[in-house]
């Protein structure tokens, strides 16, 4: 640290260097690290009113995270709500991940390899556009899209594919189409980024010696490109995993998002250690989920970009 | 005005890397000096070492018989032109050249009339106000060069400057920057692995090679008597022959190159250390120093079949064979061919163009 | 000429599908905004109306809370740009093994989902408040405070990762000219490195503006009891599908195309091929200037501004209001000739424009407002009956009792 500043210092002299260590340390203490020790303190405690905290009661217990295994009763029990719910949300956030990687692939490709100069421009103006609408509106634009009289119910019974309206919401259809489209664009500049610097002499060279085109793909472009895949596929997935804003309005009724059991015990149940255990929960399986998952396809954390 | 700088056993290492050893150098106030030699060779860091970006590990740099430890890049008496110019693309050409007088408070007005006086001096007059991406290559060039003369240093040191140019414009820039340096009178340091450049403009040379001083002096000493087989083979171009030393009797040599008669060479005083008789030596003639034998009577004759031609139009490369050694012969493209395939070639050459020395590194082509 | 052949129409068509799904949900939001049923949807069409968008000016805890989300949006720009570029700097100065651990943590707020940041300050604060026994009026426990600190957590990040890209590109040896030529580092800072950083710094503003804006995730938890423009419309939106809603996204999508054009023709302005072009025609010069296009456009906003306050979509409403009326009265007579079913006697609730379409659009309201029942827990009374209130079909208490499983 002392070392890092007297080299700041030598670089930049000493107001410079106090402003940039200053900077920095107010971000990384002040508002990454601490807080979040706060927050594994307050998972690892009782729900006390605030006249008992600091008090004789007031001691460490892992009472918090038993509860997410065994539920409230006695002990010995099993939790299968809440871990039903983590276990859905994980899977359905993989899913939404891999359904974008699969649409979004041939996208970035033809933008990064097809199109040239203004059309690609434009084209990925026309991809950002839609990702400056709030989140909110977005995932309303599918509520209506989805709703019993939606677009897609009138279109498909007046096409005679149905006859009485499909419940999108309940079967979360309209759930997972709206988490999808809401973090396409995280998708998209990764793998375009990653696609576009690969030089086009290559995929003309495989073609010249005789790879199809899917050969193309999956020998020359994929494993190129796979860091970008990689940081599209960990930004997709942790914002799905960690999204509230759609679940609460696309979700179906049966049906909750972990993070919606995290705002529950927080808001309405005013437990703030079990909401605080709850989201140390989702926070530590997400992250072991990338970090075992960038470790099989041998990528860094140093390659994921915005 | 000008300051002589001096290296004093100057060493740098990186980690276990050394990337200089031992510099040991003076170099006169108004000179223009030059450090040659391919990449990696520690030329550049030297610079660095002069310009207070990089300190030695061990060693001192004296500029003006100051001990420079310890004086920051903006503090001393150099101003260094960089490889890329690095000119502030954000800044009117006006605004690059007054920017050391900027830095140091000097008021607006002062600024431009000094900036004025310095376009007027590259031959830029009223172009103060473009933008630097508006200029051609020769004239960013110039550019530089008058910023880095606003706050009239004692001293300029320029890092190949001229790399990034087209030939023609290289070769016009190298008369040029002799013409600045004797109009201002200042110390130039020069750096380049380009001998021509060296060569041309320079009052000294320092060759050096992998972090080491070889050879210092004047263009023609280090052509015409290089002191070791790095200098020989990478300053202009060298045939190279193993061989044996017969006899030395301190002005001349004879040496046994494994081609017929033994060769007579001079044994120049400049040269190196000596060689005694028995002593392995490597023999280098100039392509240019070969000479077709006009009759069998002449000394350091030797036969040798033609093999094949470069033809450059005022020169004309003919390689050729000499009982399995390849030679380059250099010729004047003067109309006459006397050069036949597959008929014997008769070479020569006279016993002060030959360079014997010791074994050595020589320079990769 | 050839045609194309069907394969070389393969991207194109995928492309055409692909921007689809990106703009069709948006162009349904923009149309059901102008249908006057009080319900968004776009069939049946009843009639072209503006006063959803009359309804929003109204709507005084929608402009509270863009008031807060503007004042929390400078807020977070001032905090989060100086830390956003002092970590770009910082890490472009570092050796490389440290740059890589130090890169891992200021990344590590992008990937942390929003939720556990939101929690975090607040719970981080809070405790801090307690240790300074600071009364509940103090910054600590303050809802606009909180949302900034929560937000920079991660927005400082983005704006590293914008001023990252220009930095690589950043000449070092620019500074050290500048070291050579008599420059403090503090004067090489400022007078080189600062002013190269300068666009980065504008678009970087732009971003993290845009992403305070729009965050909810955080925001949700460090509100406390304030309201900023998300909170607002989320609540708006799950309290009940209201046309309201997509008007609000009519006027964001307006502002986002308005941006993207003039960031466009600004860009081809600048570029080299045009200018050429545009040096030849002084006319087009005017025409294509950054600013004209601005002024065109904002000509165009305050002409549909005019036109939403002077029309009057009175007579149309009043129209269908009655088509209704008259559709009910046959149904009515329809029922007391049939078997009366509670079904069918439902529709003629207290609000006639809603629910009593008929087979169209009535079961609409059945349908949905009877799963969300059917589902919930322990909704309560007026819920219950699956035509609910006036704008019953998402009543709060359905929601409430889907979510409080």
């Amino acid at each position: 640290m002392r070392d890092l500043f007297y080299d700041l210092v030598r670089r930049n002299g000493m107001a410079v260097a106090i402003y940039l260590m200053l900077a920095v340390s107010v971000w990384v203490f002040l508002l990454i690290i601490l807080p979040q020790l706060t927050m594994l303190d307050y998972s690892f405690r009782f729900n006390l009113p605030p006249a008992k905290i600091g008090g004789p009661e007031d001691v460490y217990t892992i009472e918090q995270f038993k509860y997410f295994f065994q539920g409230g009763g006695s002990s010995g029990g099993f939790n299968a709500l809440d871990i039903g719910i983590l276990f859905k949300t994980l899977f359905s956030a993989v899913f939404v991940t891999v359904f974008d990687l699969i649409i979004c692939y041939p996208v970035a490709f033809i933008l990064a390899k097809s199109s040239s100069g203004a059309k690609a421009r434009l084209l990925v103006l026309a991809l950002i556009v839609p990702y400056w609408i709030n989140e909110i509106l977005r995932a309303f634009a599918f509520r209506i899209l989805f709703g019993s009289t939606g677009v897609i119910n009138e279109v498909g019974m007046g096409l005679g594919l149905f006859d009485s309206p499909i419940d999108f919401i309940r079967e979360d259809v309209a759930l997972y189409a709206g988490l999808a489209y809401a973090y396409i664009l995280l998708m998209i500049f990764p793998l375009y980024n990653a696609i576009e610097s690969l030089d086009s002499n290559q995929i003309e060279a495989a073609q010249d010696m005789g790879a199809s085109w899917w050969q193309v793909h999956a020998k020359v472009v994929i494993p190129y490109a796979k860091p970008g895949i990689a940081s599209g596929m960990t930004m997709v997935f942790m914002l799905t995993s960690g999204a509230l804003a759609a679940p609460q309005i696309l979700g179906g009724p049966s049906n909750l998002w972990f993070t919606q059991l995290v705002y529950q015990w927080f808001n309405s149940g005013g437990n703030w250690p079990r909401g605080s255990a709850y989201a140390m929960i989702l926070l530590l399986v997400c992250i072991t989920l990338v970090l075992l998952t960038m470790r099989i396809f041998k990528v860094s954390i140093g390659e994921i970009k915005r | 005005m000008t300051k002589e700088i001096s290296l004093e056993h100057v060493w740098v290492e990186f980690g276990e890397f050394t990337a200089v050893q031992k510099a040991n150098l003076n170099i006169a106030g108004g000179e223009f000096f030059s450090f040659l030699g391919p990449s990696g060779c520690g030329k550049t860091t030297l610079l660095r070492c002069i310009s207070g970006f990089q300190d030695p590990t061990r060693g001192v740099v004296r500029i003006g018989g100051n001990d420079m430890k310890g004086v920051g890049p903006n503090k001393r008496p150099t101003a260094l032109i960089f490889q890329n110019l690095a000119l502030f693309p954000l800044r009117s050409i006006a605004d690059n050249i007054a920017f050391p007088l900027e830095v140091r408070g000097v008021d607006k007005k002062t600024r431009r009339k000094r900036a004025d006086e310095l376009l007027e001096l590259i031959a830029l007059p009223g172009q103060g106000d473009k933008k630097v991406s508006e200029l051609s290559g020769g004239q960013k060039q110039r550019v530089a060069i008058a910023r880095a003369l606003a706050v009239e240093p004692d001293i300029l040191l320029l890092d190949e400057p001229l790399s990034a140019l087209d030939l023609k414009l290289r070769q016009h820039m190298r008369t040029e920057l002799r013409a600045i340096q004797k109009q201002v009178g200042l110390t130039f340091i020069y750096i380049t692995h380009d001998q021509g450049e060296a060569l041309t403009m320079s009052d000294r040379i320092a060759v050096m090679n992998k972090g080491k001083v070889e050879q210092i002096g004047n263009g023609r000493t280090i052509y015409d008597h290089p002191t070791s087989s790095f200098v020989a083979s990478f300053v202009g171009e060298n045939n190279v022959m193993d061989g044996t030393v017969l006899t030395n009797d301190g002005k001349m040599m004879t040496i046994d190159a494994g081609l017929g008669a033994a060769f007579k060479v001079e044994n120049h005083p400049a040269g190196g250390p000596a060689l005694a008789p028995g002593d392995v030596c490597q023999l280098f003639v100039r392509p240019e120093a070969l000479h077709l034998a006009k009759d069998d009577s002449g000394i350091n004759q030797f036969e040798s079949k033609f093999v094949s031609e470069e033809f450059e139009g005022n020169m004309r490369h003919i390689v050729l064979d000499a009982q399995g050694k390849k030679l380059k012969l250099s010729l004047i493209n003067d109309g006459t061919n006397a050069i036949r395939a597959n008929a014997p070639v008769k070479l020569d050459f006279a016993p002060n163009l030959g360079i014997a020395l010791k074994p050595g590194e020589l320079a990769s082509a | 000429m050839k045609m194309k052949s069907p394969k070389a129409m393969i991207p194109g068509l995928y492309l055409t599908l692909f921007f689809a799904y990106l703009f069709g949900p948006l162009i349904i939001m923009v149309i059901t905004a102008f249908n006057s049923s009080n319900f968004p949807r776009v069939s049946p069409w009843e009639c072209f109306t503006t006063d959803w968008f009359g309804k929003l000016v109204a709507d005084d805890a929608l402009i509270e809370g863009i008031g807060n989300s503007l004042i929390i949006g400078i807020g977070v720009v001032v905090v989060a740009i100086p830390i956003g570029l002092a970590a770009a700097i910082m890490l472009s100065q570092v050796g490389p093994k440290l740059r890589a651990s130090l890169y891992t943590i200021f990344i590590a707020p992008i990937l942390v989902p929003g939720v556990v940041i939101g929690l975090s300050t607040l719970i981080f604060w809070d405790r801090i408040g307690t240790f300074f026994n600071a009364p509940y009026e103090s910054f600590f426990y303050d809802g606009t405070f909180l949302t900034i600190f929560g937000q920079v957590t991660f927005i400082a990040a983005y704006s590293m990762l914008v001023f990252l890209s220009r930095i690589q590109r950043f000449d070092h040896t620019l500074t050290e000219a500048a070291l050579d030529m008599g420059a403090t580092p503090t004067q090489a800072f400022v007078k080189v490195l600062l002013p190269f950083m300068a666009p980065a710094i504008g678009s970087a503003t732009v971003l993290a503006f845009l992403a305070s804006l729009e965050n909810y995730n955080t925001t949700v938890f460090t509100i406390v009891s304030s309201s900023t423009f998300t909170t607002v419309l989320s609540s708006k939106v799950r309290y009940g599908l209201d046309p309201s809603i997509s008007a609000v996204a009519v006027i964001i999508i307006s502002i986002t195309l308005i941006g993207a054009i003039i960031f466009e023709v600004r860009n081809r302005y600048n570029s080299k091929g045009w200018a050429l072009v545009i040096a030849e025609r002084p006319a087009l010069k005017v025409a294509t200037h950054p600013g004209t296009v601005a002024g065109i456009l904002g000509v165009l906003a305050i002409g549909a501004v005019l036109f939403i306050q002077n029309y009057d979509s009175n007579a149309c409403t009043a129209q269908i209001l009655e088509e209704k009326r008259a559709l009910q009265q046959q149904l009515m007579e329809q029922q007391s000739l049939d078997t009366p079913t509670p079904t069918q006697s439902a529709p003629s609730s207290t609000v006639p424009s809603m629910p009593s379409l008929g087979p169209l659009g009535g079961d609409e309201g059945g349908n949905e407002g009877g799963d969300e029942n059917g589902a919930g827990s322990d909704s309560s009374a007026p819920a219950s009956n699956p035509f609910g209130g006036a704008n019953g079909i998402f009543a709060p208490q359905n929601l409430r009792g889907s979510e409080g499983n």
